[in-house]
């Protein structure tokens, strides 16, 4: 007998009453709503309602989970960022009562130049910042997300996806940016003694100059994405010579620049000339900065009847500069989200990926060899984590921009030929190192919560590959340890080691720093495998999203802990000891005969410090990761 | 319904979909079969708006998915293989926001919403957070929002992949229920139990190209010596393919 198919055996009964009740209902509808998809569907206003709305549900909702599940790191993560306010507002403060101080009273031309020059420059990065990260947010959001591809295959406006995410890519892209420009708004404003109109008109400054930017990186990924496969040529070539013609020079200009005398006349001029490129009329950031200096001059200081001279009426212009700009800006996304995006969406997901063959390269058979002195299975362990590094160029390049840039600082920070009997001079050079070193440390400790701490978590989800194999479960956590230590050691002791050799720092000094970097390598990486191991979630895939976590804010938070505790401690000893040798007052502000001692109970705490934050956190991850049930 | 006119889609030199020419009416149970690679998901992304077809049009109820896209989307009700659902809603809001985004008014959102529930044995979760759900409920939770707005084409790709057996029963009903009265559904799937059991026309792919398009007792007419299954039938079809195109 042939087979029924599947509506025969329907037709035969087999069906629940209840299916056939519920597809007569459907049926019914359909018939009903025959005309819906040409007439029903929302109008614009209707269909932004309900992305408002939607955004309303999820943000209540995550508030609410905030409040209740995970108090403890919704206050550490708002107490952290208080403090982080805190500290940059008094930094700020005393900066700009340290220009009226010492530079111009409020009101004085030479005041307005220097506040311009410090203004533009702030707000000239920002500008460059904001671009680039919403356009990098936005390209994430709209081109790789799931969500993208459950709103396509709704009736939804392609305009309405892309202004939905470009409201994502603009908050969180300039959140930072709040974070730090109100602080120096606001302490402006009171050393200025500006009137009350410059702090009403900072949020209608700050919003309207954050969305120029940002549509700006919008409209630039968009059409990037749009015409990536015909022109993917000449828009890489395009980049790298954009990059290349304006970073050569600026290297260029770095390590060429004639040495001048630290903070003397011929070098301010030199940093001013340098950066005025920050101050070009056409910038947004200059409009900002305009705007911001008007609202904080005092009607009374300006000797005019004009009405279009008043202060208050040339921060409005500007506002109104940048307002327009910005509504400008909305709609040629608008437009370029209609023309472009289905289109876009539709190449990059039809692009052809091309399949690599690997070999084992020769950068693996070099690591291979340095790791000889380990045991086979540990070195295999190290190994596979050094492949997935070296192919994935998210993680190295971040290594590789962040290193870069502290090089080219390091590179530039013996631009001072002062003598070396100015005990000022070494005062500084002394905490110029030191501080060096934990800059090093911090951007160490950027990574190891971004990348080392998350490496157990990834592990749960093919926890059945080397979970089954027949090693220790301990051996699995030395890899990532030795991995992190290691591969955190090399380029940090590397970079200190050229700061110090271009501040010229004594040899006890190089002896110290380097010691320290092993300090701080092996803390931070035990710090980032251990809390990793003991706060793992398995339920998460994305790294980002697993360091954000609470555990991850804790390993971030007691990773700069810990370098602040080490540097401390061992460069207060040797800013003494160098002080006494090099001061005029030599040695009636300290002990000679204590110098030394001081050296090396300072240098031997930090030693038992670091030991601790190296034994205890990787002795509990291990103790947790022995009992961890992968499920 | 459905129409692929002469729809060709290559990835780079990769052609992933081959001159497609396909008809699916309403009350058709279509199901499309083939290996990794054959070009089925291209199909499928090309029929919802996701793709583009390189040439060639494809049309949903008379409405061009390029030139309308929102006319044809708004007929359609999609479940993809990997369900995707806010995890910050309940299900019911995420119900709600979908019936709102097909047009539908709050009181036929609301009755909606209550046949699905009662559809797909709902009520336990509908209220509580989509990031509780496991990998059966959440499938379930898109099956409701694909059929929420009663579209008049269904596509589904992978309908059990994941699924228990109490859930794979309810699909297939459920499928069978619809076509009944006048749905039509174009699936996608390598569980040919599935498609021999509740699909009334197969195609078969096989790089690209469409290998067969027709009735199973059409495809058995083909291959009279292969027992008859719709596994051996298609095995022998991919195979000869797979040669014809070494060769």
């Amino acid at each position: 007998m042939e087979k029924q198919t599947g509506i025969e055996k329907f037709h035969c009964g087999r069906l629940t009453p209840l299916m056939n009740e519920l597809a007569l209902q459907s049926q019914l509808n359909r018939v009903a709503d025959w005309e819906i998809g040409t007439r029903g569907l929302p109008s614009e206003d209707r269909e932004a309602q309900l992305f408002w709305r939607l955004r309303y549900q999820i943000t209540r909702t995550q508030l609410r989970q905030l409040l209740t599940t995970s108090r403890l790191r919704t206050f550490l993560v708002v107490g952290l960022s208080l403090f982080f306010w805190a500290g940059l507002f008094l930094l700020f403060y005393e900066g700009f009562k340290f220009i009226v101080d010492n530079i111009a009273p409020a009101g004085a031309p030479y005041h307005a130049q220097t506040v311009q020059f410090v203004f533009h420059l702030f707000f000239a990065s920002l500008n460059v910042m904001l671009v680039l990260s919403s356009g990098i947010i936005l390209y994430t959001g709209l081109y790789k997300s799931p969500e993208t591809v459950r709103l396509l295959t709704l009736p939804t406006r392609p305009e309405r996806i892309v202004l939905y995410k470009f409201q994502e890519a603009v908050f969180y892209s300039s959140w930072g940016f709040f974070l730090l420009a109100s602080p120096l708004m606001i302490a402006y404003g009171i050393v200025a003694g500006a009137p009350a109109i410059y702090y009403f008109l900072l949020p209608p400054l700050i919003i309207s100059f954050v969305y120029v930017p940002s549509g700006v990186g919008a409209i630039c990924c968009m059409l990037v994405i749009h015409k990536l496969p015909k022109l993917r040529r000449i828009i890489v070539a395009g980049i790298a010579l954009a990059v290349i013609a304006f970073v050569a020079p600026l290297i260029w200009q770095t390590i060429n620049s004639p040495q001048s005398k630290l903070f003397g006349a011929e070098w301010f001029h030199e940093t001013l000339h340098r950066f005025r490129f920050t101050e070009e009329e056409w910038l947004p950031s200059t409009w900002l900065t305009n705007g911001l200096l008007e609202a904080a001059r005092p009607a009374a200081a300006v000797g005019t009847s004009m009405v279009a001279d008043l202060p208050l009426v040339q921060s409005l212009l500007y506002l109104a500069l940048l307002v327009s700009n910005a509504l400008f800006l909305h709609v040629l996304t608008v437009w370029a989200a209609k023309r472009w995006f289905r289109q876009s969406y539709a190449n990059l997901a039809a692009r052809h990926i091309r399949r690599r063959q690997v070999r084992q390269a020769l950068a693996d058979r070099v690591f291979s060899l340095l790791l000889s002195p380990f045991p086979p299975p540990l070195r295999l362990l190290l190994i596979k984590d050094w492949r997935l590094l070296r192919r994935d160029p998210v993680q190295w390049s971040q290594f590789l921009i962040f290193f870069g840039l502290l090089g080219l600082y390091f590179l530039n920070v013996d631009r001072f030929n002062n003598p070396h009997s100015d005990i000022n001079y070494v005062t500084w050079i002394n905490m110029v190192s030191f501080l060096n070193l934990a800059v090093v440390g911090l951007i160490l400790s950027t990574f190891t919560t971004r990348f080392i701490y998350p490496m157990i978590s990834l592990e749960g989800h093919c926890f059945w590959i080397i979970g089954l194999l027949p090693i220790e479960r301990d051996t699995i956590l030395w890899s990532k340890f030795w991995f992190a230590s290691l591969g955190s050691w090399v380029p940090c002791s590397l970079l200190v080691l050229l700061s110090d050799v271009m501040l010229q720092v004594p040899m006890l000094v190089i002896g110290v720093h380097q010691l320290t970097c092993v300090l701080l390598c092996l803390g931070l990486a035990s710090i980032a495998v251990g809390f990793g191991a003991m706060m793992p979630n398995f339920r998460e895939t994305s790294p980002s999203k697993i360091a954000a976590g609470f555990g991850g804010t804790l390993n971030l938070v007691l990773s700069a802990l810990y370098i602040m505790v080490v540097v401390v401690l061992t460069a207060l000893p040797c800013h003494f000891y160098l002080l006494a040798d090099n001061g005029p007052f030599g040695t009636s502000f300290v002990n000679p005969q204590y110098l030394k001692v001081w050296l090396v109970v300072g240098t031997g705490a930090a030693v038992v410090v670091g030991a601790s934050a190296t034994i205890f956190p990787l002795r509990r991850g291990l103790r947790a990761f022995r009992q961890l049930e992968f499920i | 319904m459905i129409e692929f006119q002469q729809v060709c889609r290559s990835y780079g030199d990769k052609v992933a979909v081959e001159n497609l020419n396909l008809r699916v009416g309403g009350g058709e149970l279509y199901a499309l079969l083939g290996h990794n690679g054959a070009g089925k998901t291209t199909a499928i992304k090309v029929l919802v708006g996701l793709i583009r077809p390189g040439s060639g049009t494809v049309s949903v109820g008379g409405y061009d998915l390029v030139t309308q896209t929102r006319e044809a989307t708004a007929l359609i009700g999609y479940v993809p293989d990997q369900p995707f659902l806010y995890d910050k809603l309940s299900g019911r809001e995420f119900l709600q926001f979908i019936g709102r985004m097909y047009g539908m008014d709050a009181g036929q959102v609301g009755r909606a919403i209550d046949r699905e529930i009662r559809r797909f044995e709902l009520f336990d979760f509908v209220d509580e957070l989509t990031e509780t759900y496991s990998h059966g409920m959440k499938q379930r939770m898109v099956f409701a929002s694909a059929l929420l707005h009663s579209p008049r084409v269904l596509v589904v790709d992978e309908p059990m992949l994941g699924l228990d057996p109490h859930s794979i029963r309810l699909v297939k009903d459920l499928l069978r229920s619809e076509v009944a009265h006048g749905l039509c559904v174009f699936m996608s799937t390598h569980t040919l139990a599935a498609a021999e059991e509740i699909a009334n026309r197969v195609g078969i792919m096989g790089h690209g190209r469409l290998l067969f398009d027709g009735s199973l007792d059409e495809l058995r007419e083909r291959f009279p010596i292969e027992k008859k299954s719709l596994e051996a039938m298609y095995l022998a079809l991919t195979e000869r393919d797979g040669e014809a195109d070494r060769h």
